[in-house]
C-alpha cells in the first residue's frame, strides 16, 4: 500500500500543481499552527504590588502564571494556583498556601464589597499590610468574584476537597465527570519601570502688603495604596485631603481676589504624588525648593505646613506633630484656634493634638509632615485617624461609602475656619470664636466636594499608575489652575544607580481558566477507544455473518415473486 | 488537551476507515488510486457546491436563535450534488457492484474525513483546553463513513437499468433520505434541543437504519436475478 502511495504523491506532484497547493497548504497550515487560546472562561486579574522601597524588595515578584487549580482544602498544593474567596481567606490559610510551595495564589474578591460582613472586612484590611511585608515569590493575583468565576471556584472546591478520601472506583468516576481547571495568564514576566515618573503639583496665592510675607503651606498627597494597585481606589485617604485642598483653594481665592480680604499671607498649596511611598514628591519638592533654587517661598519665612491626610470620616480630629508647637508661633495659634472653632461651633468633635517624633531608624515615615520636619520646617498633620499605623491608610477597601460627605465638608468648615482666623489674626481683634466667616456665598459647597470625591474614586490612583500625562494629573491642574497662580507640574524619577523606588509593571491581567482532566483520564480513554475500534475490527471482519442472516432472511420472499 | 488526547481522537476517527479498508479487501484490488481520484472528485463537488452556495443564497440574517427551515431546506438540497459526484466516481470505475460502491464510498468519506475533521482536531484536541466534542467528532466521522457506504450503494442502485419497478419507490425514498439526513438531524436537534451526545446518538440511530434498509434493498436486488 505505502508504494502504491509514494506512487501516487509523485504522479500528483509532477502533473498537476493545484493538486500540490491542496496537499501543501494543510501541511504548512498544521505545522505553524499555534495552541488556540478557546478558554471556558476569561476574566481580568489583579497582581499584588509589586515594588523595590529604599532598595528593599515588597509584595510578589512574578507574574507568569500556568497552573493547575486548587482550594486550600486538597491535600497538595505544591505547583497548583491556590483559589481562594475573601469570605474563607485567612491569613493561616495563604501562609499555609505558601509553605507548601503552591504555585501561586488568586483571591476572589466580591464585586460589591458593602455586601460584606464588617468583621471580614476588618479583618482582611489588618491583613494587607503583613502579605505586602515580606516578599512573596509566587505571582498573588485579586480577581473580581463573577457567576462564572464562581462556579469554577466551587467546581475546584469540589475536586480538591473529595481528593484521597473516596474509593479507586469513586476516583475513576470523578476524572471522567468533573472539570479541573488550567489557570493561564497572559502577560509576560513582569519588569521593572524604569524611568518612571512621579508627578507632584503646586500652586500659589501671593499675600499683599510688603515683601517678606509669612506663607502657609498646605499639603494633601493624592496617590493610593492596597494590595493591589488596579483595586486601590483610596476614597478616605487621601480622596478626602485632595478633595479638602481643592476646596480650601476655591475659598481663599476667592477671598483673595477682592482689596479688603486680601490678607499679609502667601498661601502654597501642593498636591503631592509617591505619598505612599515614604513621600517622594514631598522629598524631591523639598531639595528642589530648599537646596536647588535660589529663591523659594519655602526658604524664607515659613508660617507652618499644613498636611492635609484621611479627613472624610469619623468624629474626631487629631493634629499630628513632632514637636509641640511653642507658644506664641504660628503653628500655637492654628492650634488654638482649631481648638476654639471646633469648641465654639462643633462641640462634638474630639479635638486633640497627638505628639509622635521623627522614627529616623523606621523604613517609612509616619506622616507627611515629617518630610518638612526633616528639613526644620515646622509642619503637622491634620487627620481623623489617631494613629498612622491605622489600616484605613493602605487598602483596597477603603472605596467611596467610606468617605461621609457630611464630615468631609464640617472637617472642610473648621480648617477654612481656623485658617481664615490665623490669616486675618481675628482672635488679637478679639472676634468671638462663633462667628462663622464661610457662610452664605462663601460656604463650603458639599456638591463641589462630593463630585470630586466620585472623581477621585472613580479610578485607581496607585502611584505605578498615574503617569505624569494621565487624566488624574491633568484634571487636578486644570482644577488648581482655576483658583491658583503659577501652577506648575513637579516631576520625580528615581535615581538610575541607587534608586530609592522602583516600580514593576503587568499589574493588570487576563487570566484564562481551561477545562483540563488528569493524565489518567486520558489514559482511561484510550483503554475504552482501543476496545471499540477492537469490536469495530471483529464487526468488520465478520459483516458476512450479518449478510448471510439477511440474505437468509429476504431469500424465501424473493422465492415467491 | 495533550498530544495523547489528540493521539486517542485521531484513532478513533480514523482507524475504522483502515479496518475498512483492509477487511473489505480493497487493498487486494489495488484500488488505492482509484480511491484518491474518488477524493479528488470529493473536491472538485465541495468547491461547485460552495461557488453555487456563494453565489445563490444569501446569508441568513433573522435573529439569532430563529431557525431559518426554509434556507436550510434549500441548502441540503444543494447535497443532490453528492450524489452526482458519487454517480460519477462509480461510473468511471468498471467492476462488480460492491467493488463500485466501496470504492466510491471510500474515497468520499476518507476525503471528508481529511478534509473537514484533520485541521479541528489537530488545532482543537491538542490545545489546552479539554472538550468532550473531539470525542463526538471522532465518533462522528466513524457514522459518516457507515452513511457514505450506505449512499453509494442507494446511488448504485438507483443507477441501474434493471431495476425492478416495485425497487424504485423504496431506493428514492432513501436516496431523499440520505441527501436530507444532515437538514433533518439539525431539525431535530433544534426541536427537541438535544444535547450533543443524544444528537449523537440520534444519529447514529438514524444511519443505522438506513444502512440496514439500503443493505436489505441490495441484497435482494443482487441475489433476485
Amino acid at each position: 500500500m505505502f508504494e502504491e502511495a509514494s506512487e501516487v504523491f509523485d504522479n500528483m506532484f509532477k502533473s498537476s500543481f493545484p493538486l500540490t497547493f491542496i496537499v501543501f497548504l494543510p501541511a504548512v497550515l498544521i505545522l505553524v499552527s499555534p495552541l488556540p487560546a478557546e478558554a471556558a472562561h476569561e476574566f481580568t486579574v489583579y497582581r499584588m504590588q509589586q515594588y523595590d522601597l529604599q532598595g528593599q524588595p515588597y509584595g510578589t515578584r512574578n507574574a507568569i502564571l500556568n497552573t493547575e487549580a486548587r482550594t486550600v482544602e486538597a491535600e497538595v498544593l505544591s505547583r497548583r494556583c491556590v483559589m481562594m474567596r475573601l469570605l474563607d481567606f485567612s491569613y493561616e490559610r495563604y501562609q499555609k498556601a505558601l509553605r507548601q510551595s503552591a504555585g501561586a495564589v488568586v483571591i476572589i474578591l466580591p464585586h460589591n464589597m458593602s455586601t460584606m460582613p464588617q468583621d471580614i472586612v476588618q479583618q482582611f484590611m489588618e491583613m494587607e499590610p503583613e502579605l505586602l511585608a515580606t516578599e512573596t515569590i509566587v505571582p498573588v493575583y485579586f480577581a473580581l468574584e463573577d457567576d462564572e468565576l464562581l462556579s469554577i471556584y466551587e467546581q475546584t472546591l469540589m475536586s480538591s476537597s473529595s481528593q484521597g478520601s473516596a474509593s479507586a472506583a469513586e476516583v475513576l468516576l470523578h476524572t471522567a465527570t468533573a472539570n479541573g481547571f488550567q489557570m493561564v495568564t497572559s502577560g509576560a514576566q513582569s519588569k521593572a519601570m524604569s524611568d518612571w515618573a512621579i508627578t507632584s503639583l503646586e500652586g500659589r496665592l501671593a499675600g499683599v502688603g510688603g515683601e517678606d510675607l509669612p506663607t502657609i503651606v498646605l499639603v494633601a498627597h493624592y496617590d493610593s495604596f492596597g494590595v493591589a494597585p488596579w483595586l486601590s481606589y483610596g476614597a478616605d485617604s487621601n480622596g478626602s485631603g485632595v478633595s479638602v485642598l481643592l476646596e480650601l483653594a476655591r475659598l481663599f481665592s476667592r477671598l483673595y481676589t477682592y482689596k479688603r480680604t486680601h490678607a499679609g499671607y502667601n498661601l502654597l498649596f501642593f498636591v503631592s504624588g509617591g505619598g505612599k511611598f515614604n513621600y517622594q514628591g514631598t522629598k524631591r519638592w523639598l531639595e528642589e525648593n530648599l537646596d536647588h533654587t535660589e529663591s523659594s517661598l519655602l526658604q524664607d519665612n515659613v508660617a507652618f505646613v499644613l498636611c492635609l491626610d484621611t479627613l472624610g470620616n469619623g468624629n474626631s480630629l487629631h493634629l499630628h506633630v513632632s514637636k509641640p508647637p511653642k507658644e506664641g508661633s504660628p503653628q500655637h495659634a492654628l492650634l488654638t484656634e482649631l481648638e476654639m472653632v471646633i469648641s465654639s461651633q462643633y462641640p462634638e468633635v474630639k479635638f486633640s493634638m497627638v505628639h509622635k517624633k521623627i522614627n529616623l531608624a523606621d523604613d517609612t515615615l509616619a506622616w507627611e509632615h515629617e518630610r518638612f520636619g526633616i528639613r526644620r520646617l515646622p509642619a503637622f498633620t491634620l487627620s481623623h485617624l489617631e494613629s498612622h499605623r491605622s489600616t484605613l491608610r493602605s487598602s483596597i477597601m477603603d472605596m467611596r461609602p467610606h468617605v461621609d460627605l457630611k464630615k468631609l465638608s464640617r472637617n472642610t468648615k473648621i480648617i477654612a475656619e481656623a485658617l481664615a482666623r490665623v490669616i486675618y489674626n481675628l482672635t488679637e481683634k478679639g472676634t468671638p470664636g462663633d462667628l462663622q466667616i464661610f457662610t452664605e456665598q462663601m460656604q463650603v459647597q458639599k456638591e463641589h466636594l462630593s463630585s470630586v470625591v466620585d472623581w477621585l474614586t472613580s479610578q485607581p490612583r496607585a502611584a505605578q499608575l498615574v503617569d505624569k500625562d494621565s487624566s488624574v494629573v491633568n484634571t487636578l491642574e486644570y482644577h488648581l489652575g482655576r483658583y491658583l497662580k503659577d501652577v506648575k507640574k513637579h516631576t520625580v524619577k528615581a535615581d538610575k544607580r541607587d534608586p530609592e523606588f522602583v516600580f514593576y509593571d503587568q499589574l493588570k491581567q487576563t487570566m484564562n481558566a481551561y477545562k483540563v482532566k488528569p493524565a489518567i483520564f486520558d489514559l482511561l480513554l484510550a483503554f475504552c477507544i482501543a476496545a471499540y475500534l477492537g469490536m469495530m475490527y471483529l464487526a468488520v471482519q465478520h459483516f458476512g455473518v450479518l449478510y448471510g442472516v439477511m440474505r437468509r432472511v429476504i431469500q424465501p420472499k424473493t422465492k415467491q415473486h | 488537551m495533550t498530544l495523547f488526547h489528540f493521539g486517542n481522537c485521531f484513532a478513533l476517527a480514523y482507524f475504522p476507515y483502515f479496518i475498512t479498508y483492509k477487511c473489505s479487501g480493497l487493498s487486494e484490488y489495488n484500488a488505492f488510486w482509484r480511491c484518491v481520484q474518488a477524493g479528488a472528485t470529493y473536491l472538485f463537488v465541495q468547491l461547485c457546491k460552495m461557488l453555487f452556495l456563494a453565489t445563490f443564497f444569501p446569508t441568513w440574517e433573522g435573529g439569532a436563535g430563529v431557525y431559518d427551515f426554509v434556507g436550510e431546506f434549500m441548502k441540503a438540497t444543494v447535497d443532490l450534488a453528492d450524489l452526482l459526484g458519487i454517480h460519477l466516481v462509480m461510473s468511471r470505475n468498471a467492476g462488480k457492484g460492491e467493488y463500485k460502491i466501496m470504492v466510491a464510498a471510500m474515497g468520499w468519506a476518507t476525503a471528508e474525513l481529511v478534509m473537514s475533521r484533520c485541521i479541528p482536531l489537530w488545532v482543537g484536541a491538542r490545545g489546552i483546553e479539554f472538550d468532550w466534542k473531539y470525542i463526538q467528532m471522532s465518533f462522528d466521522s466513524n457514522i459518516s463513513l457507515v452513511h457514505y457506504i450506505a449512499m453509494a450503494a442507494v446511488v448504485w442502485m438507483f443507477t441501474r437499468y434493471d431495476l425492478p419497478k416495485s425497487f424504485r419507490l423504496p431506493v428514492t425514498v432513501l436516496l431523499g433520505l440520505c441527501v436530507y439526513k444532515a437538514f433533518l438531524m439539525e431539525l431535530f436537534v433544534h426541536v427537541f434541543m438535544l444535547g450533543s451526545w443524544t444528537a449523537l446518538l440520534l444519529k447514529a440511530v438514524l444511519t443505522g437504519g438506513i444502512s440496514l434498509c439500503s443493505l436489505f434493498l441490495f441484497i435482494s436486488l443482487v441475489h433476485s436475478n
